[in-house]
């Protein structure tokens, strides 16, 4: 029962990178559908909708990135690895912002995207208005980002 | 700097120089030629439509035909290409080019049908295999198909259902049929599905024995033999397959030869691009039986040249104008070179609309200051700044969009390098992790100022305060709007107060102990400060609360409307907070780019986890490199479009697109 801190430290960053990295998967996979639709008719559109494509994506890459600070900051990638429960706890509680958000603002980014890569299918030329609102859904996905690095990196100062 | 000046121009010539006139005019490139109301019955528009359509087909084949052609000769497509820029082509080889453009277009209708006979016979040899395929099964047989009998005998020749051996046949005719009795079948071939056999009978019994066999599923064979023996005709038809292959090298050959007309195809192209804008120009003016008239715009550092110009050569009137002041001009934007990037991001939003600045100059040193937050690294804001310096020196004649957008990635780079440096981040800690794991010593490259990593409270700060001073060089941009249209009320209801509001609100922050030991912040201004601060905010509200519904005359309505404005005050709360994806996405770069170097290091040291970490270096920081490159570039634009361009931009403008020489491939110039 010593380590269940650790459990709950571990599972928290775990499920950052996981929900976020499942919900950025199921995104950027709806979006590529669209994108090779449009590419079949215009081929030279290809480095347009690669960026709509990718846009969701970044979800992914945040959860992983509180993944790591967690583990880095619990001591599994070497170091003291001595949490309390209620440590731990935190812990598990800081990732939970970018797990949900991440997972659920992915999925309604890539909605946005898709429509985007219509807009871009037929005006090619108003690319660069096509990019902005797949961004604005992304805000979140950020601010949820920045709560869980505040939070886990201000855990480890904490003394309980 | 500016949006450049326009000038209104009519033309007046006369009808014999209009070729000439608008050749001119093209050449010259300064005048957008715009569609007049017509409204009498003197001047009448022409009808140039079927004129349009008919180069429109045209160069609709010939870019077909050099499809075609790259097709079968591969062209240099590369990035190298593109950088280069296009051809220049000087008006002599223009001009001899364009008196031989009837016999260019044959060429190119020559390449299409060549291509359509390829097709063809590709299709009539898939149709020959077809016919052989379905001649195999009686490849045996020494007589043709359709061979009906002898002077006393009949052949039934035909195929039955399932593998029958004639015996088989035999024994269920004799079951059948027990009273014809002198039968010889042939078997000519037998497999799973079917049994191809030949039945002799004698001629007056062979209508009971074609029925017998119809009964048995027999029948008779879909193809014919032309009178030869299948084995003859299969001769024949490999024969003629092997004449279409033969033909079908030949037009391949033909279009291979033909590959060195490429060069004048493409010139046709951009040939008939030129007729088809000069169509569409002729079909916008005026004319009358001898005269014409065009009307459009003109640059105003333009106009006495072209006037002069026409003057020289044609017998014209021109007349140069202001426009109305409340007309809405076509926009072009000029801007020195650090400006000037931003021509692009505009594009891509809006041009400046009527009473408008051009925002270049605004915000300009801002968008490089936020993509380098963004990016934050200085290798890779390096790698930026060399690769697109080298490209831009290397590559004079490049197309000018694209000079732009290197340009302004090359100013980001250098942001970029700026921050990074400052930051401490070099491929992330990559000389640390290099050092420690390969040669045993902790070498760093401190940071100057302070690694965000480990004072997050410290980068929101900065990011939040890069952000106040973001949103008032927006505001500072509204007052320099305000001042051009000599709306100099608007200063004070649209700007004074708003920025007191916002001054006084951080300030008031700022010297509560609270909100100061949240941040982390090391000062606390002292309680007077705030006092002062809590007046200027109280009194700035008041102002728009009276101001902000200023068009309603009702004062009921107007104050309600104010309070509304007042509460635009919670946007300033968000458009702030917004800036904190500067921390987060530079956090995301630095923190990945460690990820990957300590990845790189797990097998520890010695010759091969080295190449093990070289790998693993160049592919993540690539990815690395390339996804947050990608996320900079829509989060500035996001916070320029949004957060800055909120604060007096809106845009709706059109750009200003001359009549000129829009080509494709060949870049036209004088000797």
């Amino acid at each position: 029962m010593d380590n269940l801190g650790m459990i709950f430290a571990l599972s928290g960053g775990i499920l950052a990178a996981l929900a976020a990295g499942i919900g950025s998967a199921i995104a950027v996979g709806m979006t590529g559908e669209a994108a090779a639709g449009v590419v079949t008719d215009d081929p030279s559109l290809f480095g347009k909708v690669l960026i709509l494509q990718l846009l969701p994506g970044t979800q992914g890459i945040y959860g992983f990135l509180i993944g790591f600070i967690t583990l880095t900051q619990i001591g599994v990638l070497g170091g003291t690895s001595d949490i309390t429960i209620y440590k731990g706890l935190l812990y598990f509680a800081s990732c939970m912002p970018m797990a949900i958000v991440g997972w659920w603002s992915a999925i309604r980014q890539a909605r946005v995207s898709i429509s985007s890569i219509a807009l871009v299918a037929k005006r090619p030329d108003q690319a660069g208005k096509a990019i902005i609102f797949p961004a604005m859904v992304e805000t979140y996905a950020i601010l949820a980002l920045l709560v869980s690095i505040l939070c886990v990196t201000g855990v480890t100062g904490l003394n309980i | 700097m500016a949006i450049l000046p326009m000038k209104r121009i009519q033309i007046f010539a006369l009808s014999k120089n209009k070729k000439q006139i608008l050749d001119l005019l093209q050449r010259f490139g300064a005048v957008q030629i715009e569609d007049i109301i017509q409204d009498d019955s003197v001047f009448i528009k022409q009808d140039t439509e079927e004129e349009i359509q008919e180069f429109e087909r045209k160069r609709e084949i010939i870019e077909k035909s050099l499809e075609i052609l790259s097709a079968y000769v591969s062209e240099d497509n590369s990035i190298l290409k593109t950088l280069q820029g296009k051809e220049v082509m000087s008006f002599d080889t223009y001009n001899k080019l364009a008196a031989r453009h009837e016999e260019i277009y044959q060429t190119g209708l020559e390449i299409i049908e060549l291509d359509k006979q390829i097709a063809d016979y590709t299709a009539e040899i898939h149709r020959l295999q077809v016919h052989i395929d379905t001649l195999e099964p009686w490849s045996n047989m020494d007589i043709p198909l359709e061979f009906e009998g002898t002077r006393t005998t009949s052949a039934i020749i035909g195929t039955l259902p399932g593998a029958l051996s004639s015996e088989d046949v035999l024994a269920k005719l004799a079951e059948l049929v027990p009273e014809v009795d002198a039968l010889h079948i042939e078997q000519i071939s037998i497999n799973n599905d079917q049994s191809c056999i030949m039945v002799l009978c004698p001629k007056h019994e062979r209508a009971i024995v074609e029925g017998a066999l119809r009964a048995m599923g027999f029948a008779r064979p879909s193809l014919s033999t032309r009178g030869q023996t299948p084995a003859n005709l299969k001769v024949l038809l490999k024969k003629e397959q092997k004449d279409k292959k033969q033909r079908i090298q030949e037009a391949k050959d033909r279009i291979i030869l033909l590959s060195h007309k490429r060069k004048e195809l493409q010139f046709l192209v951009d040939w008939l691009s030129l007729q088809i804008d000069k169509a569409k120009a002729a079909g916008l003016l005026l004319e009358s039986n001898h005269t014409f008239i065009a009307e459009g715009y003109i640059l105003e550092s333009e106009a006495e040249a072209l006037a002069g110009c026409l003057a020289n050569k044609f017998l014209t009137v021109v007349d140069i104008r202001d426009p109305d002041p409340d007309e809405e001009t076509p926009v072009l934007l000029k801007n020195n070179k650090f400006n000037e990037p931003m021509e692009g991001i505009i594009r891509s939003f809006s041009f400046p609309g009527k009473g408008e600045i051009d925002p270049s100059a605004f915000m300009s040193f801002f968008y490089y200051i936020l993509f380098g937050l963004m990016l934050s690294d200085a290798a890779y804001g390096l790698i930026m700044a060399v690769g697109c310096g080298i490209c831009l020196w290397k590559f004079p004649n490049m197309e000018k969009g694209l000079r732009k957008t290197l340009r302004m990635f090359f100013f980001c780079g250098l942001s970029t390098t700026f921050w990074g440096a400052l930051f401490g981040s070099w491929f992330g800690d990559a000389v640390y992790v290099i050092s420690t794991t390969f040669f045993n010593k902790a070498v760093s490259i401190k940071p100057l100022w302070f690694e965000p990593i480990n004072d997050p409270m410290k980068m929101l700060v900065f990011s939040m305060a890069i952000g106040i001073a973001h949103l008032y060089t927006g505001l500072a941009a509204n007052l320099v709007q305000c001042i051009q249209t000599k709306r100099y009320k608007d200063i004070f209801y649209d700007v004074v107060f708003w920025c007191l509001l916002v001054s006084g609100l951080v300030v008031i922050a700022l010297s509560s102990e609270t909100v100061t030991s949240i941040f982390n912040i090391q000062f606390t201004l002292p309680s007077s400060a705030g006092s002062i601060a809590g007046i200027v905010s109280v009194v700035s509200a008041i102002g728009i609360v009276l101001t902000a519904g200023r068009e309603s005359r009702n004062w009921f309505k107007r104050i309600l409307k104010g309070l509304y404005g007042l509460y635009n005050v919670t946007g300033y709360l968000s458009d702030i907070l917004s800036y904190s994806r500067l921390l987060a996405l530079g956090l995301a770069t630095g923190v990945i780019a460690s990820v990957i170097n300590q990845m790189g290091a797990m097998k520890g040291g010695g010759i091969l986890s080295a190449i093990v970490f070289i790998l693993v270096f160049i592919i993540g920081h690539s990815i690395n490199m390339g996804i947050n490159l990608l996320g900079a570039y829509v989060h500035t634009n996001r916070l320029t479009f949004v957060e800055f361009f909120g604060k007096f931009y809106e845009g709706g403008g059109k750009e200003f697109m001359p009549f000129s020489l829009n080509t494709k491939y060949y870049k036209l110039e004088e000797e």
